[in-house]
């Protein structure tokens, strides 16, 4: 058991016996702080290859999921079973020409790409993707998921308003109506979670969710808070803004939405981070109702393994909610807008209220 | 007795004469009296208006109203003669919102003016089109050229000053 | 609370407006205060080049107008041009003929179905749609060569009989589609979202709809109990059983139902079609193609002549095509190629409503309300 990722490389390095002489170099030089920053920015390597990696497969996955309900192939011809499509889809966007509007605001219409992947990075920080596998165990780990997650649709209302095209705008004002509308009953049933936890760290959520009931009931928050689940999975939807609520596209009706204007490598960044949204939601997702890496067989591993299999275990678990966003949006058509806030604020936040007094009430009483 | 006698019999100083287009019965109505002629068809039971035809005969238009009752299952078809100097004859929008289309696509290809239509412009082709094509004197040896002008109406030329050109 | 008005250039290139229709939108946020279509963008004179054609010639063309189900275009065309010159038809080539048409009412109904669920958001339903639309073109080649534009029907018949192994894979056909239409229904009719964005949207009543001029599928789902095939029945729609397919509400919903249901009924159709197609291997009145140069003169009598003059006269004909009422006015002046050729185009009618429906409404809710009225731009546009 280790607090992050960073203690665990210390280990390893420890175990394999070279930490000690290389630390000693970096010491003889009076530099040590060097080697931590060394260690650190290889945690971030590693997590930007993966995330990279995870952003390609899911690509690939939308298309192979789509193809299999609407029965047929999908990609098929780039390398083998069209594994390789997302990388020629990548070289194909590269190649492409960056086009800015001639009547666009130069400055933020560049800048919003940035603005909108970075914090889809930023967010993977203090989740965990393992037993030790966590890059920085923040005490706040919650707020900050949430907090980083409200700079996106600044992001978006600046990418719609920079293109000075209509459809962009409208694109733009409905994704920041709809985050709005979505991030209040996102954040309440996730502080339904945080009572029964008593903190924000996502390592102790998890924890808390270790064990057992009667044996075989593993302790997942979602046999405590179904309502709080069923409540938070259709908020994140939208927050990924997919269909039913992708109106932020609403490719039929807005052409692309606030991306209309945009090509190439700014493009593939909205794409990026899209999908590493739907990810990072998603392992919120696990994290907070599906026991994140935790499962009841876990005490049975030893004790070296912990880390890959937890690992495993939470990304099968994530890649379940995926998969379920990504049916869910070649089977349902798209609401309308004014239908989503309706049912935002006159159904999904009265019941999210009412789902966090209820929990309070019934962990009050369980005090007495 | 079919529909259009029938008619010539409500309204014996409108219609001009019946008769038969093919096997459906038609009245061939004076062009003064179309709208109250068609008001009576309405009356009648006549509630669908199929179609209108706007027929170039050279020396004289033709304006065909088919009509169609839905509860009596029964066809009858109004003509109206123009003359080629100045055709013109009464809306029928007051009376059918279906009419509205029509009658601007038959003012778009044949030039037949619509009296008391509300939006009479060109539906097909772009505004400022030279000539009526389904009229039998119109030029098709003259190419025409559209392009969007800045405010976003259509820019008809026939010499192509109006195409973009690279420089 | 006042707001700007933004005006919104809806196509002529965009994702929904099913080819190059254009709307010019006055939008008060996201609300449609005023809607005016733009059209033309496809006009291609059909009307003026019939008239530069001879009526054999002209028939190709018919195919181009609304593309998507041709066979009803070729054949109104030439039943207009079958009652100007009093040809008569052998009982096969009219079975053949509402055969392929029927055929292309299925065709027809699973692209508007499939392009409405998509303009909506759910892709599935019309790659399911084109599955089922695949085998469908693959019987309409089998019959006459080509996937969409046929020129099959003639003057006098069929260019070409029914081809060995047709049958067999209609009959496939029809058995495999019966259980597609289920899938169909499980897949949207219970969907609640679907519901919401359909029911009470582009709602118009009967007296309204036939004010505007609107037919077939669109005019059945506001309740008006009307069908050319059974009201002023042609071909061998008489002898054949089906009901009318009418829905009440008046609603894009009721549209939608109602093609759901037409789908059904051409099935049923189908099966009647294939069981009572008469053997006679007789399928024209008269041979198509060019008479050989030796042939004796009763030889060369026996085929259908290229250059063909219908007596003067005129003629209004109309039929029960899958978008509703399709109707040809040709007048003949006794030359080898019509006076005119008045195309009644029931895309180009129905869409007239369309401002009336969607003021006030909002974007989405113009997609729903246009794409149930399904409209070929080829058609509109002519």
């Amino acid at each position: 058991m280790f607090a992050n990722t960073y203690e665990l490389i210390v280990f390893i390095l420890n175990f394999i016996g070279i930490y000690n002489p290389i630390n000693d170099f970096f010491k003889m030089l009076g530099i040590e702080y060097v080697l931590r920053i060394i260690i650190v920015l290889v945690e971030i390597a590693v997590l930007f290859v993966f995330i990279l990696l995870t952003v390609m497969f899911l690509t690939w996955m939308e298309r192979k999921v789509v193809a299999m309900v609407q029965a047929r192939y999908g990609p098929m011809v780039t390398g083998p079973r069209g594994l390789l499509q997302p990388v020629m889809d990548g070289v194909k966007l590269i190649g492409k020409e960056d086009i800015i509007p001639a009547k666009a605001d130069r400055w933020i219409f560049t800048l919003a790409p940035f603005l909108i992947f970075i914090p889809a990075l930023l967010v993977f920080i203090p989740l965990p993707f393992g037993e030790s596998l966590i890059i920085s165990d923040l005490n706040v780990g919650l707020l900050y998921i949430i907090a980083i997650s409200a700079i996106s649709p600044i992001a978006i209302l600046m990418a719609g308003w920079a293109s000075n095209n209509k459809y962009s705008l409208m694109g733009a004002v409905r994704a920041v109506a709809q985050d709005i509308s979505y991030t209040i009953p996102l954040a309440l049933s996730a502080i339904a979670v945080v009572l029964y936890t008593g903190s924000l760290s996502t390592v102790d959520i998890v924890t808390a969710q270790s064990g057992t009931w009667f044996g075989f009931i593993p302790k997942w928050f979602i046999f405590l808070q179904p309502l709080g689940f069923i409540l938070f999975l259709i908020a994140s939807i939208a927050e990924m803004g997919r269909i039913p609520f992708d109106f932020q596209e609403s490719e039929s009706e807005l052409v692309a939405g606030f991306f209309t204007e945009y090509s190439g490598m700014k493009f593939a960044m909205f794409f990026l981070a899209e999908y590493a949204h739907l990810f990072s939601v998603s392992a919120i997702v696990v994290t907070l109702f599906l026991g994140g890496w935790s499962v009841p067989f876990l005490s049975f591993i030893p004790a070296a393994l912990v880390p890959l299999v937890s690992l495993g275990v939470f990304l099968v678990k994530t890649y379940a909610i995926i998969f379920f966003a990504m049916w869910l949006r070649d089977t349902v058509p798209r609401m309308r807008i004014d239908q989503l806030l309706k049912i935002g604020w006159k159904i999904m936040i009265p019941l999210a209220l009412i789902n966090l007094l209820v929990t309070a009430f019934i962990l009050t009483a369980g005090r007495f | 007795m079919n529909a259009a006698e029938e008619l010539k019999n409500l309204l014996p100083g409108s219609v001009v004469s019946t008769g038969l287009q093919l096997n459906k019965p038609m009245a061939v109505i004076k062009k003064e009296e179309l709208l109250k002629a068609a008001g009576k068809a309405k009356e009648m039971g006549f509630d669908h208006l199929s179609v209108i035809t706007g027929i170039d005969y050279k020396d004289h238009f033709e304006v065909i109203y088919n009509f169609f009752s839905y509860n009596k299952k029964q066809n009858l078809a109004l003509k109206v003669n123009l003359d080629h100097d100045k055709p013109e004859v009464e809306s029928l929008t007051g009376l059918w919102n279906g009419a509205d289309w029509l009658e601007r696509e038959t003012f778009d290809l044949v030039g037949i003016k619509f009296i008391g239509h509300p939006n009479l412009v060109r539906i097909l082709l772009p505004d400022g089109w030279n000539g009526h094509p389904l009229r039998k004197d119109y030029d098709m040896n003259t190419e025409q050229f559209v392009t969007i002008g800045e405010n976003g109406d259509d820019v008809v030329s026939t010499d192509g000053t109006n195409l973009l050109r690279r420089k | 609370m006042e707001s700007d008005e933004l005006l919104i250039n809806m196509g002529p290139v965009h994702p929904s407006t099913h080819g190059v229709l254009r709307f010019k939108l006055r939008m008060d946020g996201e609300s449609i205060r005023e809607c005016t279509p733009v059209l033309g963008h496809l006009h291609r004179g059909t009307e003026k080049i019939g008239e530069m054609k001879t009526y054999l010639q002209f028939i190709p063309y018919t195919d181009r107008l609304d593309y998507i189900s041709a066979f009803p275009n070729n054949y109104a065309f030439v039943k207009a041009v079958e009652e100007l010159a009093g040809i008569e038809v052998p009982l096969r080539a009219e079975y053949i003929r509402v055969l392929t048409m029927e055929l292309n009412r299925i065709v027809n109904h699973l692209v508007s179905i499939g392009s409405l669920l998509m303009d909506l958001g759910a892709a599935t339903m019309i790659m399911w749609g084109f599955r089922e639309r695949e085998n469908a073109l693959q019987l309409f080649e089998m019959l006459c060569g080509a996937r969409m534009t046929f020129n099959y029907i003639k003057p006098g018949g069929v260019r070409e009989d029914i081809p060995d192994g047709f049958m067999p894979k209609l009959n496939e056909f029809l058995k495999d589609m019966e259980k597609r239409i289920d899938d169909y229904e499980q897949l949207i009719n219970g969907n609640e979202i679907f519901h919401m964005r359909m029911k009470n949207i582009g709602v118009i009543s009967a007296k309204d709809a036939v004010n505007y001029g609107w037919t077939g599928p669109t005019l059945r789902g506001s309740g008006v109990d009307y069908d050319l095939r059974k009201y002023e029945p042609y071909s061998i729609y008489p002898d054949l059983d089906f009901k009318v397919c009418v829905r009440n509400e008046g609603d894009s919903f009721a549209r939608f139902i109602v093609r759901m249901d037409e789908m059904r009924e051409s099935l049923h159709i189908l099966r009647q079609v294939v069981d009572n197609m008469p053997a006679s291997k007789e399928i024209s009145s008269a041979k198509y193609g060019i008479a050989p140069m030796t042939g004796t003169p009763t030889a060369v009598s026996s085929y259908f002549p290229r250059i063909f003059t219908p007596p003067p006269g005129e003629v209004y004909s109309r039929i029960e095509a899958p978008k509703g009422e399709l109707g040809f006015y040709v007048v003949s002046d006794g030359t080898t190629k019509p006076y005119r050729v008045k195309i009644r185009s029931p895309s180009f009618c129905n869409l007239t409503a369309i401002p009336s429906l969607v003021t006030g409404l909002k974007i989405p809710d113009l997609i729903a309300a246009f794409g149930t009225i399904d409209v070929v731009l080829g058609d509109v546009d002519r």
